[in-house]
């Protein structure tokens, strides 16, 4: 029994923004008082790889178009590789700061293959534009994580990045709609359903 | 190279000259059902508006004839009525334009009075090509490296001092086996499902692989990756967290779930398998990943990075190894006999002659573990020096011929088995029924 599409994209919106809230506060507080509870440090990284290995399922039972097996099977592969690097340095058993990378590799796949596996126009539909915007905000938002790289500490860029994730998870919440975007709806997007 | 960047950067912003692209939804009959009557139509229901070619729907029996009428749209579906249909296997194969120019496409099949066949014989799949035997091969490596990773840290080495430096090679070889199993089974998946849909690959992308996934290939593709993903995930576990304890359950799911090319394999499907021909060929692939891949790691690994391990570890494996190979012969002769229903078929069938090579190199193989078991193994016991460096290289050599043992094992399961003769049928069966 396989759950809507629409769920699926909610539940990772859940996940998603809970990440992101996690960040956003690691980013106010700071580093050190976030991490005053060991476990805290591990609670993030943790539910990105989780997330990873959970696409899995979704890239298996979602075969409705081989693009789309694709594009979920590239990201469960960069969010557990992006979830597994920052867990193996918060642990210490990764040291090197460059496994940092693995954030903006993620971002960069990400993005792509929501644009390329989205080959509707911006204006079919909602789901459409929403799936140009994700994939333009990870492309673009990639910067950030890759800036991260050289300055780990900076507040501001680690506020930025959570706020980038933030906004993935709205845009995650309103996607999959057959739903007009900006009062326009193309005639070949099929009846309107929500 | 900025220009080249600037034309992809504008292509993936601005897609309007790819086309939009309709999903399937449901279709009518649904895949791979028997029905009594032949079905008065065929529906296919999408998620939004398409348009149609010539030939939209096609209903081929097994010799090619189309039973489809002209199609038509209503709404979003898309429905072509069907002539009356013999006593048959049928496949069904569609395309729609979908908003501007894109074609999407499908394939499934249904039986009129006797059972669907698997979408991988629809009527005009090809069987499977030579890079399908590269990829299974690629796919029992993959299983190899896993499973005899994981088992010589578990078995062979259990109750040792293992160097750090080893325990992390043993992890990173086991996972990269895990995610090659991975990567191999979404390209093995996805090469039978061109096959079925006989689509070139630009348009293979816009398929609809559900069918497939419905078939017992499709499960065990699904069940596989589920697990090995998993497998990969404690894997990781294991070493960051230093406990060896989650490789246990790894190595569990990887020893269950390889049994998912048995369940999909000839040993399932064809003519004389039963659940034990299933049973036999599971352990098979497990005695056989967990030998080949356990002697390579053994070789590869912990004969370099680990010398005070070699003379305990070479004990046990050797115990290990004549338990597996006892099982591997036993499972495959039984296969064998299953498999060729006459010793004659072994000369004379292509599938008797791949078999041949691979009972050839199994042989190779058996002597050269014998060599190692009863000669290399004393010398090894006394800690004779000189030898051990040349016993490493012998180690890789022999799971080298394992790896070719692999190849030809793959080929041998994309080959067709010799048919098994059929008895006369005591009464004669009416052949023709009809359609609505």
């Amino acid at each position: 029994m396989r759950p809507p599409a629409e769920l699926v994209h909610w539940l990772f919106a859940v996940g998603i923004l809970f990440v992101a809230l996690c960040l956003l506060c690691e980013a106010i507080v700071g580093k050190e008082v976030w991490q005053m509870r060991a476990w805290r440090k591990y609670l993030w990284p943790g539910l990105a790889f989780t997330m990873g290995l959970l696409l899995w399922p979704v890239m298996a039972f979602f075969t409705n178009s081989a693009i789309h097996m694709y594009a979920h099977g590239s990201w469960a592969e960069v969010l557990m590789a992006a979830g597994a690097a920052e867990l193996g340095l918060v642990h210490g058993r990764l040291r090197s700061p460059w496994w940092r990378l693995t954030w903006p590799v993620a971002f960069v796949v990400t993005g792509t293959a929501f644009i390329v596996h989205e080959q509707n126009p911006w204006f079919f539909a909602r789901s459409a534009f929403l799936h140009h915007l994700l994939g333009w905000t990870f492309v673009v938002g990639a910067v950030i994580p890759l800036a991260l790289v050289w300055r780990p500490r900076s507040s501001v860029l680690r506020a930025s990045f959570a706020l980038t994730i933030v906004a993935v998870s709205v845009m995650l919440f309103a996607d999959r709609d057959v739903a007009p975007v900006f009062g326009h709806l193309s005639p070949l997007a099929g009846a309107p359903h929500r | 190279m900025m220009r080249a960047l600037l034309v992809v950067l504008a292509a993936l912003a601005f897609p309007a000259a790819a086309a939009a692209h309709a999903t399937l939804q449901s279709a009518s009959p649904k895949f791979g059902v028997e029905l009594q009557r032949g079905p008065p139509a065929i529906r296919l229901h999408f998620d939004q508006y398409v348009k149609i070619l010539p030939g939209a729907i096609e209903v081929l029996n097994g010799s090619g004839a189309n039973f489809a009428g002209v199609a038509r749209t209503a709404g979003t579906d898309v429905v072509a009525n069907v002539r009356p249909l013999r006593v048959g296997a049928y496949t069904v194969r569609w395309r729609a334009v979908s908003a501007d120019s894109h074609v999407v496409s499908g394939v499934w099949t249904f039986g009129v009075g006797v059972p669907a066949l698997s979408v991988n014989d629809a009527y005009g799949a090809g069987g499977p090509t030579r890079t399908e035997d590269v990829v299974r091969w690629l796919w029992f490596l993959g299983l190899a490296l896993t499973i005899g990773a994981l088992g010589l840290r578990l078995i062979v080495l259990r109750g040792l001092e293992v160097p750090r430096a080893l325990e992390r090679k043993i992890a990173v070889t086991a996972g990269a086996g895990a995610f090659a199993s991975l990567q191999v089974g979404v390209a093995a998946f996805s090469l039978r499902s061109e096959d079925a849909l006989q689509l070139p690959f630009s348009r293979f992308l816009y398929g609809d692989l559900s069918p497939m996934a419905a078939t017992r290939f499709g499960r065990a593709f699904v069940a596989m990756t589920l697990a090995f993903a998993l497998v990969l995930a404690l894997v990781y576990l294991a070493w960051l967290v230093d406990r060896v304890e989650f490789l246990v359950p790894a190595f569990v799911l990887a020893l269950v779930f390889a049994g998912g090319l048995s369940f999909s394999g000839h040993d399932a499907v064809d003519p004389g398998s039963s659940w034990k021909t299933e049973i036999a060929d599971w352990i098979h692939i497990d005695s056989a990943s967990l030998w080949i891949g356990g002697l390579a790691t053994m070789g590869g690994l912990l004969w370099f990075e680990a010398p005070q391990l070699r003379s305990p570890a070479f004990a046990r494996f050797s115990r290990l190894a004549t338990v597996l190979i006892a099982l591997v012969l036993a499972a495959g002769i039984y296969l064998s006999v299953v498999r060729l229903p006459h010793l004659h078929d072994l000369w004379t069938a292509g599938y008797g002659h791949v078999l041949l090579v691979k009972i050839g190199l199994v042989c190779v193989a058996l002597v050269w573990g014998a060599l190692h078991k009863f000669v290399v193994g004393p010398a090894v016991g006394r800690g004779d020096a000189g030898l051990m460096s040349r016993v490493g290289r012998s180690l890789v050599g022999e799971s080298l011929v394992g790896v070719a043992v692999l190849l030809v094992a793959a080929i041998l399961v994309d080959s067709k088995p010799p048919a098994r003769p059929v008895p006369p049928p005591a009464t004669a069966t009416p052949t023709v029924a009809h359609g609505r």
